[in-house]
């Protein structure tokens, strides 16, 4: 039986993009190239720079390059676009705080969602604390509607946040940066302060335990080929 | 490259393309390892429904805003370990090795002070004698050794005479006169050293029985 020419009934076929030293293996081809992160490190250097000279301008560079990154992995960090534009507007006043201290060990994307991820973070405590003093006034609101992407798969979209809900914060963490937002090991091992293979171990985790709560029982005949 | 199911779960874990590549072309023919891939792949498809890059059109504006308050605002105070923060750049290797080589240099020096301290105000602490003290002592001094002139006054004629047990206690009034006449000259410059005047003291009393001698010779 001649492999030639065959396709898998998945459609997606395999892809790596190399960049600084690390191929990530990918099982789309449109990743990287929709997240627009292949030539980041001459604007990375740029925007930084802009940034460390005061200016807003910089600031709003940084916003139109990563902001809408930036309040996507908020979102799906905190639950509620509202919150995730609070994360976002809170990561800026902490970057413009701390732009002194950036010594350009990290690349300044990667200090940026190091700085996101930790912000959303604090949110999220602040706002369990809080949840036990609103629960009644929240009960009472209506649901809120959420933005979604166009094209998006509701039921699919609901049942892997829910999966995700289950996830330990670390495991959400690493799957939305690699998964969703596309970042490379190297890059989420940074944020996170782990180290790659910490990384790489938590995705693989993650991977199992979300696909162990979204897949349905296995039919019998797969079980029996096991 | 041969590929069999156990190779699955460490090419799914960190695996190179030549590896997936190899994993792939081993599901043709592995239905188990063809729904493990295929539900692999499924999930990373499905993140891809978590992803939404819209525009929050206001957001800009908003952060805009209270970049401007936040560069207006006045700047935090500095607080009283601010000269510290230069240490928050350096690496927690060398700000051990700051304050390891700041606490030697405090024991040094500490070392260094104590052993260079006066040595007089250990040993002579309590032999020190206050003004008042010292004034009496030296007025009893002075009464002492007039009392001990009028006495040598007495003996002066007895002591003159040619007789070698006189010419004895001549000499030995001699070395008593020496011996006193450097202790004074001592407690002279150092008024406050009891040690001394105790010594003195033990002079005027050698002094005054060998007067006494010579006077008792005499009857």
């Amino acid at each position: 039986m001649g492999s030639v020419g065959l396709t898998l009934p998945w459609e997606h076929k395999l892809s790596s993009v190399e960049r600084n030293g690390e191929r990530r293996v990918e099982p789309f081809q449109e990743k990287a190239e929709t997240l627009g992160i292949s030539e980041e490190t001459p604007q990375d250097a740029a925007v930084a720079a802009a940034c460390l000279s005061g200016n807003l301008q910089g600031y709003e560079r940084l916003y139109r390059w990563q902001g809408t990154r930036m309040k996507n992995l908020a979102r799906n960090l905190l639950g509620s676009q509202a919150d995730a534009e609070d994360a976002v507007q809170e990561t800026f006043l902490k970057i413009q705080r701390s732009i002194s201290g950036f010594r350009g060990q990290s690349s300044f994307v990667t200090w940026t969602f190091r700085i996101l991820v930790n912000t959303c973070h604090d949110l999220r405590r602040s706002r369990v604390r809080r949840k036990e003093q609103v629960k009644d006034d929240l009960d009472a609101l209506p649901p809120r509607k959420e933005l979604r992407a166009p094209g998006a798969h509701p039921s699919l979209r609901m049942a892997l946040e829910r999966a995700l809900k289950r996830l330990t914060a670390h495991q959400r963490d690493v799957f939305l940066l690699y998964e969703v937002e596309g970042f490379r090991h190297a890059e989420i091992a940074g944020m996170l302060e782990i180290s790659e293979t910490a990384s790489k171990n938590t995705l693989f985790q993650a991977k199992k335990n979300l696909r162990a709560m979204m897949e349905p029982p296995r039919s019998s005949a797969t079980r029996g080929a096991q | 490259m041969n590929i069999n199911c156990d190779d699955r779960e460490r090419i799914l874990l960190d695996g190179s393309p030549e590896e997936w590549a190899a994993l792939e072309l081993h599901a043709y023919a592995c239905a188990v390892c063809a729904e493990e891939l295929r539900s692999w792949k499924q999930l990373s498809a499905s993140a891809g429904e978590l992803r939404d890059y819209q525009e929050s059109p206001a957001l800009w504006a908003r952060i805009e805003s209270s970049l401007r308050q936040q560069q207006a605002a006045p700047a935090p105070r500095k607080g009283y370990w601010s000269p510290l923060d230069f240490l928050r750049h350096i690496s927690p290797l060398w700000q051990s090795a700051l304050v390891g080589a700041l606490v030697v240099t405090l024991a040094l020096s500490s070392g260094y002070l104590y052993t260079r301290r006066p040595v007089s105000s250990v040993n002579q602490g309590n032999t020190l004698l206050k003004t008042g003290a010292l004034a009496e002592v030296e007025r009893a001094e002075r009464e002492y050794m007039s009392a001990i002139d009028k006495l040598a006054a007495d003996a002066g004629p007895q002591l003159n005479a040619d007789i070698p047990l006189m010419s004895n206690y001549r000499e030995k009034l001699l070395v008593l006169d020496s011996a006193i006449a450097d202790l004074r000259l001592q407690a002279g410059e150092n008024p406050s050293n009891a040690h001394l005047r105790y010594q003195l003291l033990a002079m005027y009393q050698e002094k005054q029985q060998t007067l006494q001698d010579v006077l008792e010779t005499k009857r």
